[in-house]
């Protein structure tokens, strides 16, 4: 049941008990929570810095992670720079391939 | 004569023959079209997983057409006139990923598709796209290779833009149209200069012929650059997320068989046709510096997509450059360094049923999604999880294992593939493992937009048949990750091993000892 890399192995079982293992810890910790939560209450409401949520407010998934997101900015405006949509430079993109493969094969 | 020995030319004439004739069944009566499809699917899948069967216990498998024995590959002389189907490991496994992907896609269809919205022609297109791509995947012949090349680029074509009554998949299809045909003319500009040079359309002979000459490079480099367009390669990659995010969820999935079978025409290139000619590692650096680009680029493109579709074709893209990643790493130590380019090559080539696995999921998860909103904006989405529980679910399996979470199918392929490229520069590995960091970032932003929250609109959940469908590929995901190692000894190994060491038993069994 090892899948072995010549470098060391991989054991999908070996993880699920460790996982197992992992998750039996954390429960222990929650167990031993306190136990003021009551369902229905406000404790069910989102909380955002204290402000009044109005109701059906979804933080949606663009809003998740955006520190990381803006810290990738320089690089993705780079690289959105030439999906440019238009297929002249789709086409262009495919001539550069084919230029770098021809200069790659030719030269060795 | 026995049936069994038709198997390899029935894998492709069936589906050819379903596609020409169910418009015909529709005609009559629409169940009757449907009992067809379902006839000639299960037939189909029989021959392909029967041809496999042959293959991974009995070695190559041939059939030469017109022969007065299906066998006899070569005229008097030694010389092969005739087109002959070459079935190796590499060329079953690759049967099988097709084999399972139309079958979800069929599957899926019958409840997704809609009568007044050319159900019967997306069917034909289909089963035309899988007779192509079965065909690509087990010729032994060049000219025929670009003749079923062009099949599965008309069929794919036709598939992202047949809705014409919307603005955008005509669009995507006219580019992407565009760009295959520009692939496709460099093929057949390759074909014709090798078939120049020595006479012979045939891959095992002109194989045993090509010395590397520069009419043998020129050749090679145009393969490259049509097969690597052809496959979704940055930075020729743009017509994928526009042809995968249009197309409806049942050919998009179909759509990503196909670029992993002009992936396996590259490798059926590098490793067969031009495998005694590569006597350096520059091509192998080649195509291992373009995955590492393909998986970056990709998915820092993903981190930007607001539409559920852009963004999973992004994701698909990026996947494309971990099995040239694992292609490319083997063939640059394809001499030097066996003990881990074998390695690396089982791991790009397992990574290409995962993928099919997990996007083809992710596909059919964000067509329910659409189905069910008539959006796929990510910005207008949210909530869906409350009426869309099995798909939420599907989705999130599917995220998790593209971003290569263990312990999930994605992980397993994946790890292979560091393992190995970290032997020839940690650089490659440092780059691939971030490129799974940021599309898990990116999965995870997607699933909390699109199911997380709380109820927005109240949906339909998605119909049994897509379910089922979902279903299916998500038991692959789980089996391929919980037990990867028996998948890997038997279905993987034999397909690496017909490429890395596989070209002279290919000779052998084509042009005799």
């Amino acid at each position: 049941m090892r899948l072995v890399t010549g470098q060391g192995f991989w054991s999908p079982l070996v993880w699920l008990a460790l996982a197992a293992g992992v998750a039996l810890l954390a429960w222990a910790f929650w167990f031993r929570g306190r136990r003021t939560y009551k369902a229905g209450t406000d404790q069910d409401m989102p909380f955002l810095s204290g402000e009044q949520v109005p109701e059906g407010a979804h933080v949606g998934g663009q809003h998740l992670y955006w520190g990381f997101v803006e810290g990738l900015r320089p690089f993705v405006d780079r690289v959105q720079a030439f999906h440019t949509g238009f297929l002249g430079d789709y086409m262009t993109w495919l001539v550069v391939l084919l230029a770098v493969a021809l200069l790659v094969v030719m030269l060795t | 004569m026995t049936i069994g020995i038709h198997v390899p030319i029935l894998a492709i004439a069936v589906p050819l023959l379903g596609a020409f004739a169910l418009p015909i069944f529709a005609k009559v009566h629409r169940n009757l079209r449907d009992l067809w499809a379902i006839l000639v699917a299960a037939f189909t899948c029989a021959m392909v997983v029967a041809l496999a069967v042959q293959v991974f216990t009995s070695g190559i498998q041939l059939y030469t057409l017109g022969a007065a024995s299906p066998t006899a590959t070569v005229v008097q002389g030694g010389f092969p006139i005739r087109i002959v189907l070459v079935v190796d490991g590499m060329s079953a496994f690759m049967g099988l990923i097709t084999a399972l992907v139309g079958l979800a896609s069929l599957m899926y269809a019958f409840q997704f598709l809609k009568e007044e919205q050319g159900k019967t022609l997306a069917m034909t297109l289909f089963f035309l796209l899988w007779a192509g791509m079965l065909g690509m995947e087990s010729t032994g012949d060049m000219f025929n290779f670009f003749v079923f090349l062009e099949v599965t680029s008309i069929a794919a074509c036709a598939l992202v833009g047949y809705r014409t009554w919307e603005s955008r998949p005509p669009e995507a299809a006219f580019k992407t149209m565009a760009m295959y045909t520009v692939g496709g003319l460099l093929v057949l500009l390759a074909v014709g200069i090798l078939y120049g040079e020595y006479g012979a359309l045939n891959i095992a002979y002109l194989s045993s012929q090509i010395s590397g000459t520069p009419l043998d490079k020129v050749a090679l480099g145009l393969l490259l650059g049509g097969l690597l367009m052809k496959a979704g390669t940055v930075p020729a990659h743009m017509w994928a997320p526009d042809a995968y995010g249009e197309a409806p969820a049942q050919a998009a999935i179909v759509l990503v068989a196909n670029t992993q079978a002009s992936l396996y025409g590259l490798f059926r290139v590098l490793f067969t046709l031009y495998g005694g000619a590569l006597s350096t590692p520059a091509v192998g650096w080649l195509v291992t510096a373009l995955g590492t680009l393909t998986l970056l680029v990709a998915a820092l493109m993903a981190v930007i997509q607001t539409d559920l579709g852009g963004l999973i074709a992004y994701g698909a893209v990026s996947q494309i450059g971990y099995m040239l990643l694992g292609g490319g790493v083997g063939l640059t130590v394809i001499s030097s360094r066996p003990d881990f380019g074998l390695v690396a090559m089982k791991g790009g080539i397992f990574h290409m049923m995962n993928d099919a696995a997990t996007v083809g999921l992710l596909f059919l998860a964000a067509g329910v999604v659409k189905r069910a909103c008539g959006t796929k904006d990510l910005r207008a989405l949210g909530g869906l999880g409350h009426d869309l529980k099995w798909t939420s679910g599907f989705f999130f399996l599917g995220a998790l294992a593209l971003a290569g979470i263990p312990p999930l199918n994605g992980f397993a392929s994946k790890f292979l593939i560091y393992e190995s490229s970290f032997r020839l520069s940690p650089i490659l590995t440092a780059i691939a493992v971030l490129g799974s960091i940021l599309l898990l970032a990116v999965f995870v932003r997607a699933f909390q937009g699109a199911f997380l929250g709380p109820r927005l609109r109240t949906v339909q959940p998605a119909p049994l048949g897509m379910l089922i469908a979902m279903g299916v590929l998500a038991a692959i995901i789980l089996a391929f990750g919980l037990v990867p190692d028996f998948f890997v000894r038997h279905m993987v190994t034999p397909a690496a091993e017909a490429l890395w060491r596989g070209r002279d038993l290919y000779l052998a069994a084509v042009l005799g000892d």
